[in-house]
């Protein structure tokens, strides 16, 4: 699901990727929103982890990972900002965009590289909701990645171990 | 450091009474491979510190009910070893920096960026390690009784350890002056090592080598966002060496700017980081060491002389190698025997030739060209003896060029030679110079010649 404005040719280029790159099949739940999203108290963002309580109360199919796709910056009272949220063993991911985005570092916008980085979160926070913590393998995509800078360096792919458990976990039947 | 290493963790305790900053810092912190605990009163941290060990404390400083600076001074008292980091909200930057003063490592402001708070913590770490690292160095260099001493016979070395002596129990400030290579640093760390601050960091910068603005973050350090590429705030030299001694090497060369803030910080023992408002207080003692002419530099405009005055409280001179020939002998032997013993080499003694050419030699580089010699001549030497052809070339030419021609230079190598000749023995030497022993044994020390294990 998506949350705020992004635009059409975006989320398909995401849906693209993400089914090259998933073993289980991947659709867009359109009809997923949520009304007023809850912000954090003085400031120009939504709170994090409200809102990613309140996606994983959004109603779907059982066994579904609920991605969801936000536009605006995302922080909480203690973190200035986040990538992407996902609680372990959770049922649904929170990635913002804004903070992936050339633009937001005054750079012109460049789709491929804001793609490359949406990717690389949406699987980093998957693989929390997998149950997985950071990896200590630099080039693993579960390693902690503090700026984008550190998230443009990191590998695009699980580790042999990160992987294993992701791919038990989204494909039971591999 | 190594990458697992860095990221092995830390056993952080989290203080804080609202809920929802616990959680979220508990389980940030242990996605980021730490332990931690969560307390949420004073009392509850008081406890989990009483049972278990921690590395890291991040303390809110603003609780009901308790004053997290007091907290802070408890946690210390109860754990010497626990670096407290506060968090504060914007309005209390300013207890937050009365933290510091009382002894917490750092402060963030919340909100926090998470790589803010990530690099802060690695920092920590990296510092903790180090800490570690220095107390097993110490306690290794005591063992082995290698403490590194300023090494000579001659007058002039019995001076300066003396003067090292006088204003090591001072809290003076200390300008060291000599040529380069004569040992500065040496003599700084001797006065840091009896002094009562010898349990505190010695901090060292190298003035020469920095572009002016690097200095200024340097010395000062700088808060987030002070300049181009400031990602993180730095604490400078100054807070780092916090109840120790700042070593500002080759002080000649800082610029008229930085000359100006060191003024300050001097006068009011306290800096400003760059791009901060906040005046940080510190505790430090000043050792600068030079090898120009500061007087001269004054005098020429380009050393302010207020600053001159503040640093030149008291000063330490280190003639050159050339002017206490007698130390040459006694050096060349300390560094053979360090280096033989560094490579596992079999113990070498220095050659009549050699000890000559190495006498003669003027040694523009001083001490720390007579000790690359002598390092050369250990790696490069075959036999147990280092013969002249062992020396560099460069120190055999100049010596050649300026063999010693006093009266006393020819007596000392003459002594020498003999000594040599009858393998030590000073009776047998005596004999040949047609001197009493008494005579000799006073030549010998009047020239430093060192004395071998069978004279009898
Ligand atoms: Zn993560
Ligand atoms: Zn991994």
């Amino acid at each position: 699901m998506a949350l705020g404005e992004s635009s059409e040719a975006l989320l398909r280029a995401l849906m693209r990727e993400l089914s090259v790159r998933l073993p289980v099949p991947c659709g867009h739940h359109e009809g997923a929103s949520i009304a007023e999203p809850p912000r954090v108290p003085g400031r120009d963002q939504l709170d994090a982890d409200k809102l990613l309580q309140q996606v994983e109360g959004v109603p779907r199919a059982d066994d579904a990972l609920l991605v969801c796709l936000c536009a605006e910056d995302i922080g909480n009272r203690i973190f200035s900002y986040f990538f992407g949220r996902a609680r372990l063993d959770g049922s649904a991911v929170l990635v913002s965009l804004a903070r992936l985005d050339p633009r937001f570092y005054g750079l012109p916008p460049e789709e491929a590289i804001l793609v490359d980085r949406a990717i690389k979160e949406i699987r980093h926070e998957m693989g929390h909701s997998a149950g997985l913590q950071h990896c200590l393998d630099p080039d693993c995509l579960m390693h902690f990645s503090p700026d984008v800078e550190a998230l443009d360096l990191r590998g695009a792919e699980y580790c042999a171990d990160c992987g294993s458990v992701v791919s038990r976990l989204f494909a039971p039947a591999l | 450091m190594s990458e697992a290493a860095e990221n092995r963790g830390l056993r952080i305790l989290v203080v804080d009474d609202e809920d929802i900053v616990r959680e979220s810092l508990t389980e940030w912190l242990r996605d980021d491979g730490h332990q931690v605990s969560a307390a949420p009163s004073a009392r509850d941290a008081l406890r989990l510190v009483a049972e278990q060990e921690f590395d890291v404390a991040l303390v809110d400083i603003k609780m009901p009910r308790t004053d997290g600076l007091e907290l802070q001074a408890r946690l210390k008292e109860k754990a010497p070893n626990l670096s407290v980091i506060i968090m504060t909200a914007y309005a209390s930057v300013e207890s937050a920096v009365r933290a510091l003063k009382g002894g917490a490592y750092d402060y963030v402001v919340k909100p926090f960026d998470p790589d803010e708070l990530s690099h802060l913590l690695r920092r920590t770490q990296e510092h903790r390690s180090l800490r570690t690292e220095n107390m097993r160095l110490k306690q290794s260099l005591e063992a082995s009784g290698e403490a590194r001493e300023f090494i000579g016979v001659s007058t002039a070395a019995e001076r300066v350890r003396e003067r090292i002596d006088t204003v090591a129990s001072t809290e003076c400030t200390v300008l060291v002056q000599g040529e380069s290579g004569t040992g500065k640093e040496l003599v700084a760390q001797a006065v840091h090592r009896r002094s009562s601050r010898r349990y505190n960091p010695l901090v060292v910068v190298h003035c020469g080598a920095l572009a002016e603005g690097v200095l200024e973050s340097e010395l000062f350090g700088h808060e987030k966002g002070a300049f181009t590429g400031a990602r993180y705030h730095h604490k400078g030299k100054f807070e780092q060496a916090d109840g120790g001694t700042v070593f500002l090497d080759e002080i000649g060369d800082i610029s008229p700017q930085v000359q100006v803030e060191l003024l300050r910080v001097l006068e009011e023992k306290a800096v400003v980081r760059v791009g901060g408002r906040q005046t940080i207080p510190v505790d430090f003692r000043i050792i600068a060491a030079t090898n120009q002419d500061l007087e001269a530099c004054v005098r020429a405009g380009t050393f302010r002389e207020d600053l001159f005055w503040r640093i030149n409280v008291v000063s330490i001179w280190i003639p050159p190698i050339r002017e206490r020939i007698p130390d040459i002998p006694v050096l060349a032997n300390h560094f053979l025997e360090r280096f033989c013993r560094n490579m596992s080499k079999k113990p070498k003694t220095i050659g009549a030739d050699a000890m000559e050419a190495l006498l003669a030699c003027p040694w523009p580089g001083n001490v720390r060209q007579l000790k690359n010699a002598i390092e050369s001549a250990v790696v490069l030497g075959k036999d147990n003896v280092i013969g002249v052809g062992d020396l560099p070339d460069w120190v055999v030419a100049t010596a050649d060029r300026v063999r010693p021609r006093t009266l006393a230079d020819i007596e000392s190598s003459h002594v020498r030679r003999i000594l040599d000749e009858v393998g030590g023995n000073v009776t047998e030497a005596a004999r040949i110079l047609g001197v009493d022993r008494g005579t000799l044994y006073n030549k010998i020390k009047k020239f430093g010649i060192p004395r071998s294990a069978d004279d009898s």
